[in-house]
Order: structure tokens, then sequence, then C-alpha cells
């Protein structure tokens, strides 16, 4: 049942907002999101599965009978590990727009209610259609968000994102159709429970089925990660989105991506996953050291951490794609830190935006003397999203890179990239030294810049309520830099059976090739 | 041609299984952990000061406090330690177990691994922290309440992750160091946060280091995908045993060893890398002192020394980074002769004794680079802290065209024979500490067989004579000669009046005098009689090295253990039959380098006391003439512009990466995006108009798209079904 009221809760706070003035809207979200949170919190430590790969806060509604569908939820590790951040960065979110917004407050916090729900839905999932229906669903909260209450150029980057994401959806759509249909060939009845699913398409199908299938799937999560060459909604929306839409958008949209990817992809198509696992990963590793070079161009604070996303993700496919557990640790871990960084890099620079009304690193600058505190917690989101040792940010980027290298060993997990996909991702680091000290260097440290005639109600540096919404993220950061063992050891189990059968798959691969004479 | 080091065989799979090291695990040690624990109290108690706004010296006598606690505890770990080593677990950080092979596993915890080169390491680090925080309490006087406690915070990170690199029992705790000193560095580097030129330098510190850093976590990769593990202990098994992953013989153990020097050379400051070095005294000169002289690095050198057995695995390695060693030593050195600035020069000088022990390295004496490394550490520093006196008491005065006579004036005594102090056994003066332990590095270039290495050692002395030239230079111009000055621009207007200079007060003249007597006294271990083995020679820092996996490189050494079949070979080539053994004028090696190492410091010393003490002006004559002499011009001109080098990798690394970020952004938008993707969305949107051409608005097309998107689903699901797609592909 806790599974449900964390669906739920968020839906019934959208309701209260909708019958309530709009002075209280702000505070029923808040309560919403809090409870949301202790529960969410509640059901971690009921979980009796860490570890171990098994499912919990199960819940099964049939709605349709005759075709399989159902209302079923549940949740493994890592889904719960992804509805915990959720609901940690949901509160923080409405904290932090306390004062950013001041229209139509009603319709801000509702939608941001409704993205919640929906966020969760994605996560807990057990239906392909709860799943799909959710996965969908967050575009709409998503598009008014930016539509209504994002900066200049709001309505062309709502409806792009709209758009993009949408039809890249509906390709996945016809993926899980089709392996749906088929199951429903082989089995004789309709299901759309996700455990059948998978077993059966990674049983049942063909390798030429699994193509296609893979090729759909991808169609839909690329775009949401979003992968190269399909990410240019990204920058477009991440900059004109109010400051807690961004901070969703990277900290939980994106990851819904590379969630999809770990929940579907991996397990469903084992033996396309391997072959087309070196075209991925090119494409990730072009992803990474592109976009990292855009962002050392940028003069936009908010458009340089928006494309240093599209470079982060791309170490979070690559771990993905070494299909060995130290990539999918490493990734699943990505997942929680780059939502935790960058979710905070955010909020950082929709606190400066607050004050100083522009994003410009020309006309704004050294701003280390006049805002100490908010100088510190930008400094110390940097060095984590810069992957210092010691924070989060390192731990998810070495683990992905260590994985991608081990990969064209033999061990019980072998894989298909290895070390030269490592070494050319490796680069990515050096280049995020180098955009991001660039950033901070820029509005920072240096001479003080300011524009001139900007006035604000707000104090020159943060105020508690701005500091509350940075501490928990902090704490996050350094908690999982130094201690990520008790996480690693929680998903073990959920990796461990995602990557079920890929020890045959990719072995079956090389003797094709073996065979063929295409490889030594 | 010579052979070339062709006494190192590979590592054969058949060796005996004597481990060099049967670590003890020892966790009723774990009061070890205070070394690492001290700073990082240090680090939250200044934080707290900063927050509170302290107007005291609290944070300086926290952190000089907590230092002294660490350096405490490493004498008496010292004292308590037994070799061959020991491994103090403290806290896990990143256990992943997914199998029951070797390859199945990862492991990298919070764990000590002590043995006589991290205690080496970690006493004079913790020493000199300790020494340079209490000067730092003076210096930094006049940021008090303002970056003071922000400072002190910097340099408790600093020992934190000097400490961690050095103590450290495996692979990715040493980078949690590596990346944190560099942190470190970055921090104290931009300290004066408002000024454009610190900021820039702490920049590149951190992104040159990150390029070195690139090659320590590829090496990382490498080592675990070949050997399994990352741990020290098991990796040093595991050369005894012989017994590494078959799949990966080959290419990965010759790879290893570049990857790291690649991090060291970045760390260490050496070419193609060492360009971030002297823009790092934009930092407080302490911490030019502490970390860009005497301790930070020094890590490349330590890195190397602890990885030793991947190096004699692969001749190669060892002879490039002799090679790079020595040319790094003569191009720093001869950039340091045309620069005016006194801090700048002692950077350069670093770059240059930097380069001295990485050609001990790879010359085969580990030993030699350890104990320079270890003289280094007193008198650089003590060269950097009586820099940064006069920068004090001057107003940022650092010219030494412009400051002239210091000896002579009331209160600068001390500094000024402490600084000749210095001087002395930089230029490696007879007797002094540096000649000693210059002396085992040069000494060992002739003994050692390898590509080009007699060269490599006359290279090595003439650039011993124009460092001894260099650095007195400095001596005679600012120490000696007639008392006068100028002061700087960093004047405190504050008594209006003309400006005096300030002399040092009583923490900083106790920090000189120590290290001053540190710098002599440093050549008293070279005396003393080796404990570890009877055939060992070079005192204690040779005992020091001894037990560790440095101890490959030790001259004249010689024991059964993983890699015996080196160390005997070596022995052979260097030290067993008299016939084999190479001659320098008719006599032993280190014998005669007495004599001509002591030669050509003196000679350069009295070049620099004719051209800088008694006919100052014939040296502006010379000066002059060469720049007047087309011929000849371009040298004296290509020294004082540091050989172009930062233009070089403006030129070819920075500009075109910037051009591309440019194309890329330019690509993005209106090739991926403009054309492709808005591209595509014109379809229905055209489509739209066509049907419906009521209002073109966001929601029709939105509406459009969707039901146009649906269709086609529907039609593929009905295609699947009635033909079963893709069914048949295989």
């Amino acid at each position: 049942m806790l599974g449900v009221l964390l669906m739920v809760v968020p839906l019934v706070g959208a309701v209260a907002i909708a019958l309530s003035p709009s002075r209280a809207a702000k505070g029923i979200a808040l309560v919403a999101t809090l409870a949301g949170l202790g529960i969410a919190i509640l059901a971690a430590i009921d979980f009796s599965d860490w570890g171990t790969g098994g499912w919990g806060l199960e819940y099964n509604l049939p709605l349709l009978p005759a075709m399989g569908i159902s209302l079923a939820l549940g949740a493994d590790s890592v889904s719960m590990l992804l509805m915990l951040l959720t609901t940690l960065l949901m509160p923080l979110a409405i904290l932090g727009s306390w004062t950013a917004v001041s229209d139509r407050l009603r319709e801000y916090y509702g939608w941001l209610l409704l993205l919640s729900t929906a966020m969760i839905g994605v996560f807990l999932a057990r239906d392909l259609l709860v799943f799909y229906i959710c996965f969908e669903f967050t575009l709409v909260p998503m598009y008014f968000l930016i539509a209504i209450y994002g900066s200049t150029n709001r309505a062309w980057a709502s409806l792009k994102f709209f758009i993009y994401t949408f039809l890249g959806s509906l390709f996945a759509l016809a993926g899980f159709l089709y392996v749906a249909w088929a199951n429903a060939e082989h089995a004789g009845a309709w299901s759309f429970a996700i455990p059948d699913l998978v077993h059966f398409a990674s049983t049942g199908l063909t390798t030429g089925e699994q193509g296609w299938i893979l090729l759909a799937l991808m169609a839909g999560f690329a775009v949401k990660i979003p992968l190269f060459p399909v990410h240019t909604w990204l920058p477009l929306a991440h900059t004109e989105a109010p400051t807690a839409g961004s901070v969703l958008l990277a900290g939980v949209l994106l990851k819904l991506g590379t969630y999809g990817l770990f929940r579907f992809v991996l397990p469903m198509v084992p033996a396309a996953v391997v072959e087309w696992a070196p075209f991925m990963g090119v494409l990730a590793i072009i992803g990474i050291l592109y976009a990292a070079l855009i962002c050392w161009v940028q003069t936009d604070v908010k458009k340089l951490v928006a494309y240093s996303s599209v470079s982060h993700l791309g170490f979070c496919v690559l771990g993905l794609l070494a299909l060995n557990p130290l990539g999918l640790q490493g990734s699943v871990l990505y997942m929680i830190n780059h939502g935790l960084s960058t979710g905070a890099l955010f909020f950082l620079i929709g606190m400066m935006y607050e004050r100083y009304h522009t994003r410009d690193m020309g006309t704004i600058g050294g701003l280390g003397s006049k805002m100490p505190v908010w100088s510190f917690f930008m400094v110390f989101f940097v060095l984590a999203s810069v992957g210092l040792p010691g924070l989060n940010g390192f731990v998810s980027e070495f683990l992905c890179l260590l994985g991608t290298f081990a990969a064209g060993g033999t061990g019980a997990y072998p894989g298909v990239l290895g070390p030269w996909f490592a070494a050319a991702a490796a680069l990515g680091m050096v280049f995020a030294a180098m955009y991001l000290l660039l950033m901070v260097g820029k509005i920072v440290f240096g001479s003080l810049r300011e524009p001139s005639g900007v006035h604000s109600d707000l104090p020159a540096d943060l105020n508690a309520r701005e500091i509350l919404v940075l501490v928990p993220l902090a704490i996050g950061c350094v908690v999982l830099g130094v201690q990520p063992d008790f996480v690693m050891h929680a998903i073990e189990g959920s990796i461990a059976d995602t990557l079920a059968s890929y020890p045959t798959a990719v072995t079956d691969a090389t003797e094709i090739l073996v065979g063929r004479g295409g490889m030594p | 041609m010579t052979p070339i080091l062709t006494f190192i065989p590979k590592l054969s799979m058949s060796a005996p299984a004597v481990p060099v090291s049967d670590a003890i695990i020892s966790p009723n040690l774990s009061w070890a952990g205070l070394i690492l624990l001290l700073p990082l109290v240090s680090l939250v108690l200044c934080g707290l000061c900063a927050a509170m706004r302290v107007k005291s010296k609290l944070p300086a006598v926290i952190t000089a406090a907590s230092l002294a606690g660490a350096f405490v505890t490493s004498v008496f770990l010292y004292l308590n330690y037994e070799p061959p080593g020991e491994v103090i677990p403290l806290l896990d950080w990143m256990n992943l177990t997914w199998g029951e092979g070797r390859f199945e596993s990862f492991t990298a915890n919070f764990s000590l691994y002590i043995d006589s080169l991290s205690l080496l390491w970690i006493m004079f680090v913790t020493g000199l922290g300790t020494l340079i925080t209490i000067y730092a309490s003076e210096y930094m006087e006049p940021d008090l309440g303002k970056g003071y406690s922000r400072f002190f915070a910097g340099v408790s990170v600093f020992l934190f992750a000097m400490a961690a690199l050095v103590l450290s029992d495996n692979l990715l705790m040493l980078y949690l160091g590596w990346e944190g000193v560099g942190f470190a560095s970055y921090w104290l580097i931009g300290y004066y946060f408002e000024r454009p030129a610190a900021v820039a330098a702490a920049k590149k510190a951190f992104i040159v280091n990150r390029i070195g850093d690139l090659g320590l976590a590829l090496a990382i990769y490498l080592i675990w995908t070949t050997f399994g593990t990352v741990q020290y202990d098991e990796l040093s098994t595991i050369f005894a045993a012989g017994s590494m992953n078959p799949e990966f013989e080959g290419w990965t153990t010759s790879a290893i060893p570049f990857l790291l020097m690649l991090a060291a050379f970045g760390k260490s400051a050496q070419l193609p890398l060492y360009v971030w070095l002297p823009d790092a005294m934009e930092g407080p000169t302490p911490v030019s002192a502490l970390i860009h002289a005497a301790t930070m690095v020094t890590a490349g050198i330590y890195l190397i020394a602890r990885t030793y057995q991947f190096f004699l695995l692969e001749p190669v390695s060892l002879h490039v980074i002799a090679w790079v060693g020595g040319l790094t030593a003569l191009l720093a050195a001869t950039i340091g002769m045309a620069q005016h600035d006194i801090k700048r020069i002692m950077a350069y000088s670093t770059v240059s004794q930097l380069g001295y022990m990485f050609l001990g390295l790879g010359v085969l004496t580990t030993y030699g680079a350890a104990y320079h490394v270890f003289t280094h550490a007193f008198f650089k520093a003590l060269l950097f802290l009586t820099c940064g006196a006069i920068m004090h008491g001057f107003a940022g005065q650092l010219d030494l065209r412009k400051i002239s006579g210091l000896r002579h004036m009331k209160g600068w005594r001390i500094t000024a024979w402490t600084m000749l102090i210095g001087c002395l056994a930089l230029a490696g003066f007879p007797l002094t500490s540096g000649f000693f332990s210059k002396d085992a590095i040069l000494a060992e270039a002739f003994v050692t067989q390898g590509p080009g290495f007699e060269i490599l050692g006359w290279m090595a002395i003439f650039t011993a004579g124009l460092t001894a030239y260099y650095t007195f230079r400095v001596w005679f111009r600012v120490c000696a000669g007639p008392a006068s000055f100028e002061p700087g621009d960093e004047q405190h207007d504050d008594h209006g009046g003309a400006f005096h200079p300030h002399a040092p007060r009583f923490a900083i003249n106790m920090v000189l005098v120590l290290l001053a007597v540190g710098s002599l006294v440093a050549a008293v271990p070279y005396f003393m009689s080796n404990q570890a083995d009877d055939r060992l020679v070079g005192g204690w820092v040779a005992d020091m090295v001894h037990d560790s996996p440095a101890r490959g490189g030790i001259p004249g050494f010689s024991e059964t253990h993983a890699v015996h079949a080196i160390a005997d070979s070596h022995e052979a080539a260097a030290h067993a039959g008299e016939a084999a053994h190479p001659t320098l004028f008719g006599m032993d090696p280190h014998a005669a380098m007495y004599w001509i190492s002591g030669t050509v410091g003196i000679v350069g010393l009295l070049l620099a006391a004719w051209l800088h003490l008694w006919r100052r002006s014939a040296a502006d004559a010379i000066k002059a003439w060469l720049y007047s002499q087309f011929w000849i011009a371009w040298l004296p001109r290509a020294m004082e512009r540091k050989w172009y080098v930062d233009e070089f990798y403006h030129a070819v690394i920075r500009a075109p990466l910037w051009i591309l970020g440019h194309i890329f952004y330019v690509f993005d938008r209106f090739i991926i995006d403009g054309v492709c993707v808005d591209g595509i969305a014109r379809i229905p949107r055209g489509v739209a108009r066509w049907l419906q051409p009521l209002q073109a608005g966001a929601v029709q097309s939105l509406a459009v798209v969707m039901a146009g998107g649906a269709a086609i689903i529907l039609l593929l699901m009905a295609l699947f079904m009635q033909f079963g797609w893709f069914g048949g592909q295989v």
C-alpha cells in the first residue's frame, strides 16, 4: 500500500491546491511533498530486499483482466533509490521556488505535484502500460511549467521539448506493444506485466526481432537521456525552464531514460544490446566530448550546466553498456549523484538569477566577495560534479569508466566495449575540469561585476531557506562520496538480475563472430 | 649501441615465490589514523572560524597544533614500525564482489600501508607542514579576519590529502590524495581570488594536473584489469609469484609505467607538463614553500618509487624517465638563469631539482631520488620562506634588481644568512646536504648502463654548474652588495609616510633558523650506518627505501625477492667484477663525483660572484651584448620567455580546442537542431497548415503530431499482427 500512497499523496495535494486559495498553495505543496518524503523513507526502512534483488512495495489491482492490464506497482532496490531521490528533490524544488514564482501559484504547485506522481509512477510501475502512461504523463506538467513560468523563449522551448520526447516515446510504445503482442501469440493470453514481458523478450525473440525492439526503445529512451545526436531539446528546455523545472528535469526526468535502459533495454533484448553496444558506446563518447567542448564556449551559465548534463549522462550510458557489475554499479550511482550535484547547481544558478536577473557570465562575476555562502556551495557542487574524489561524482564516474575499461576482458562478465572506449571517455574528465573551473573562475572568482539597476527583495547572500535547500544535497554528496558502499551493496542483487543473461549473450555473439572469422 | 639496460629481463613466470613484503594487517595500530584525522578536524574548525568570522590567530594555532600532532603520530609510528610493512584498516570505501575469482571483486578502502618509504615521506611532510604553518601564522597577518581562516583550512585540506596520498594502501586512495592535493593547490594558488592572475594560475594548475590524473586513472584501470587488484600488498604478492593475467601480458605491462609516468610528470612538473608550477607562484609564499617546493611536487617521485616494480618490467620507461628528468633539469635551469623575480627563479629551480630526482629514478637509484627529495624539502622550503620574508617586508617586491645588501639591513640578518645556507645546499657546495644527495644521483648516471646515460650524466653536471650560478645570482644580488631597496606595489598606505620595510619577527625567524639547521643536518643521514642490511650504502635514507617496492632501485643492493634477477644483474653490471664496473677518470664514479660536482659548483658560485657582486656592471654589459648579437640574441630571449612553451600549448592545444568548441556549438544549433530537428518538425506543421488552415498555433500542431504519431503506430501494429514482421530476419 505504501507504493500507492506514494503516488496518491501528491495527487491529493494537487487536488487540495485546486480547491484552496492561491496563498495556501505553496504550503500545501510543501506539506504534501514532505509527507511523500516521509513515506518514502518509511518504505525504504520497511523494504527488506536491499541487496537481494527482490521486490517490495508490491500492489496489484487488475484493471482489464482480458488484456492482462493491471495497476501493478513494486520496487526493487534501484527503483527504491531513484524514488528516494525524487521524493527528496520534490520538497527542495518547492522550497527553492518559494519566492521565485509569484503568479498563477496554484497551477504551478499543482503541476509540480502531478509531475511528482508521474515520476514516482515510472519508478514503481510493474505493468508496462502503467510505466508508459506515467512516462508520457511527465511531459504534460513539465510542458506547462516551462511554457508558463519559463523565460523569454519559453513557448518554443516547451513545444520542442514536448514534441521531441513525445515522438521518441511513440516509437518506444510501438516496441513495447510488439513485445506484448508477440508474448500474447506465444502464451495465448495478453499480459502487460513487466516481468513476463522481459522474460519472454529475452528468451523468445530472435536476434533480428530484438534489434528492431532495441531500435524502437532507444528511440524513446535516447531522446530522454539525452544521447547524442538527439539531445538538442535539452539545452533549450533547461535554459528556459524555471529553476524547479530545471532541477527536476536534470535530477529526475533525464534518469527516466537511463532507468528505461536499465529496466527494459538491457534485460529485454540482450542479444541486440551486445550487437549494438559498441555503436551506442561511440555515441555516448561523442556526447561526452562534444558536449563538454560546447560547455566550454558558453556564456550563459545555465546553458553551460545544461550541456554538461549531456556530457555527464554519456558516462552513465557507457557504464550501462559495459555490461558488467562495475559499470552498472557506477551507472546507477551516477543517476543518483548527477541528480544531487547537477540539481544543486541549477538551484544555485536559480538563486543567482533571482537576485540579478541574468545568467550571462559576461555581465556577472566575482561573486565570491559578495556572496561567500553561495560561493562556497557553488564551488562545492562544482567539485562534486567535476569528480573530485571524496565526493560522490568520483565514485560513479570511476566505476563507469573502470567497468567500461574492463569490458574487454573475459571475467565472469565479458563485455563488448574495452580500454579504448574508456580511454576516450576519460578525456571527458579533463574537459569537465576545463569548463566547470572556467565557470567558477568567472562567476565566483575575480573582481566583482554586477549588472546595474537590479533590485531584489532577497538579502545579498543566501537566506536560511536557501541554505536549507542546499544542505541536504551537500550532505548527500559527502555521504555518497565517502561511504558509497552501502548503496553499492544495496543494489548488487538488482544489478545481477539485470545482467543475468549477459555472460551467455556476449559469449554467443563472440562465438558467432569467431565462427565468421570476424574476430581473431 | 651500448647494451641498453639488457640486465632487466622480463618478469619470468617461474620466479621463486618469495614476496617482497608480507604485510601484516595491524588493526591495533589504528591510532595512526590520527595523521589523517587531525588535519580534517583542523579543516572543520577552521571552517567554523571562517563562519564565525574569527579575527584572531586562532585558525593558525589550531592548524599548527593538529599538524604537530600528526607529526608526533608519524614519529611514533616510525618508532613502532617493524619491517616489512603493515596494513592498518580504517574505514571501508568501495567493496564490490560479484564472484569468487580474482577479477570478480574490486576493493579500495581507506586503510594505511606503512612501510619505510611511506614513513620517510609522512615524517618530512607533517614536520615541514607544522613549521610552515607557524611561519604562515605571521606571514598571513594582513589577512586576519578576512581570508585567514580560509588559508589555514586550505593548508589542512592539503595535509589531509598529502597524508592520504602517502599512507594509502591502494592506488584508489592514492588517487584521492593525488586529486586532493591538486584541489588544495587550486584552493591556495587561487587564495587571492580577486586577482585575475591568481585565478588563472589556479585553474591552469588544476587542469594541467588533471591531464596527469587522467594518466593515473587509466593506469589504475589497467592495473586492475591486468592484476585484479589495486592494493599494494596484493600487488607485491602477485609480483612475487609472477602470476599475472596471461591474457594481458604484453602491451598492458608495458603501458602501465608510461601512464604512471604521465601522472608523475603532471604532479611533479616535468616536461611537458611543468608549465603550471611557475605560475603557481601567484599563491601566498608559504604555500609555494610547502606545496610547490617541499611536499606536493615530490608526489610524482613517491608514486614512481611506490610502483617501481612496474617500471622494472619495462626498461624503456626508465630510460624515458631519466631523459625527461635530465632535460627538464637543464631547461628549467636555463629559464631560471634569465628570470628577475626571485620567487620564479626558485620555482624554476624546483622544476630543475625535480628533474634531478626523476633522473635518479631513471638511472636506478630510487635511494638517490628519495634522498634528494628529503634534502631538497628542507633547503627549498627554506629558500622560499626567505623569499617570502623579503616579499612580506618589502611590500611584495621580488625583483632581484631592486633589492640589494639585505645582510647589512637591521633585522634582516637572519633572513640573509639562512638564505645563504639554503643557497649553498641548493648549489651543491661541498659537504652540504644537497652536495651528497645530488652526487648520489649524478654518480649513478655513470654507473648504470642505458642509452646515452653518460651524456645525460655530463649534462646533469653542467646543469649543476648552472644551478650554482643562478642560486648565487640571487644571493649576491639580494643579500650582498650595497644596501638599497625599492618597495613593491602592495603598500598598505595606513601611515601615509615613507615606506619602511618591516623585518620578520619571531615566528618567521624561528622557522627560518630551524629550517637552516634542518638543511645542514640533512647531510647527517648520509653518514649513518645502515641498519636494514649491511650491503646497503647511503645511510638512513637508503634504509628507508629498502623495505619498500622501490628497493629494486637501490644501487649495489641485491636480495632474493620477486625481481631478484633485476637486482642481481644490476649488481653484476654495476658492482660485481671490477672489469664491468664503469669508472670516471680512473676513479669510482661516486668518488670522482665529489670532485667534479664540487668543482662545478664552486665555478658557478664564483661566476655569480663576479657578475653579481664584484662587477655588477659586467653582467649588464654581457647581457646587452648578448641581446645585440643577432646570431645569439635568440638564446637569452628564449630563456627569458621560458622557451615559448606556454605559447606553444596555447597555439597547439588550447586554441584549436576553443575553435572546435565554437564549431561544435554552431553545428549543434544550426545543423543538428536547426536543419535536422526543426526540419523534421516542419513536416507535421506543414501538414497541419494544409489540413487545418485555421490557426497555426502550438496546440494545433501538437495535436496533429499526436494524432499522426498514433496513426503511424496503429498502422505498424496492424502490420505486425498481419504479417508477423521481423520474425524471419535471422
